[in-house]
């Protein structure tokens, strides 16, 4: 029997795969830049858990945080990079492939 | 079933990005009421100068509408982000408002208002603001208020003056405040329908 060529199935990447930071990236992949409150607001997260995936985010250079004060009251940015954006187009080909994948099987 | 499992994980996963893209978004077409409010000021604006105050009737009318959309545009960018295409709608619509404030005022001061050239001016100014922000958008129907706009611009240089302002008003009420009523129905729709797939994902 003929060998059959070997199907390589792309993986993801593990740090965008988390539901919560999936959903932090796919926002801020939709806007310049965006304030804490707002993404707590988008994704119903807890302050504790949101400003953890942030930090892993930020931490793997996906995402970059500008602390400023606006009429003296804090605020905390957040915009996707770069590489963030080229992690998240990435991790997208790969989801289509995969399940590209499944439903061909 | 394992395989199942996982691939509704993944699907899961890619409907997550898209509706996370959506409403991020959200916020990109809300200028519904622009349009509105500056098509009653427009009719503010005529209804005055005809009533016989020109001079003062277009500079005061068009100083509040920058200053209500000033500050109604200021609420409003503090509930969300900025987008690129925010951005650029809003460049397009500034530079385009600025213009024709500035064409409007110093027109009606020096009386040297032309009825046929004003209102060719300003259609075709709007006309290519219209299609600009509709090609950004991909908006058909304000594409179709583009065209509006340009059938106006010919038309009025074709017919008496009397004729040219009725042509720009009917121009105003359709492709201004008709067209500024439909974007606020259609943004509100549009959130409600967000709202209600976010409760059943949530469900």
């Amino acid at each position: 029997m003929p060998e059959l060529p070997e199907l390589t199935l792309p993986e993801l990447n593990p740090v965008i795969h988390g539901k919560l930071r999936l959903a932090l990236l796919s926002l801020l992949s939709s806007v310049e830049e965006a304030e804490f409150t707002w993404l707590r607001s988008k994704t119903g997260s807890t302050d504790g858990n949101l400003g953890a995936q942030l930090l892993k985010l930020e931490e793997a250079g996906y995402v970059a945080v500008e602390k400023k004060f606006v009429q003296r009251k804090p605020q905390t940015l957040y915009r996707m990079t770069e590489s963030g954006r080229e992690a998240l187009t990435e991790y997208v080909q790969a989801l289509k492939q995969l399940l590209g994948t499944a439903i061909s099987v | 079933m394992t395989d199942n499992t996982e691939e509704l994980d993944l699907r899961d996963r890619l409907n997550l990005i898209e509706t996370m893209i959506a409403e991020g978004r959200r916020k990109t077409e809300s200028w519904g009421w622009t349009f509105v409010l500056w098509g009653v000021a427009y009719y503010i604006a005529i209804a005055w100068a005809a009533l016989g105050n020109p001079a003062l009737a277009w500079p005061v009318t068009m100083v509040a509408a920058s200053i209500l959309t000033g500050v109604l545009a200021s609420r409003n960018r503090s509930k969300g982000p900025e987008t690129t295409i925010g951005r650029s709608m809003m460049a397009i619509w500034i530079g385009v408002g600025i213009s024709l404030f500035l064409l409007m005022m110093f027109l009606s001061i020096t009386g040297r208002m032309e009825i046929h050239i004003g209102v060719a001016i300003v259609c075709a100014m709007l006309g290519m603001a219209n299609v600009t922000s509709s090609i950004i958008l991909r908006w058909k129907v304000q594409f179709a208020c583009a065209v509006g706009w340009w059938a106006c611009l010919i038309a009025a240089l074709f017919v008496s003056e009397a004729q040219a302002g009725i042509l720009f008003l009917i121009a105003l009420f359709f492709c201004q405040i008709v067209f500024g009523i439909y974007g606020m129905i259609r943004e509100s729709r549009r959130n409600r329908a967000i709202v209600a797939r976010q409760g059943a994902s949530h469900a």
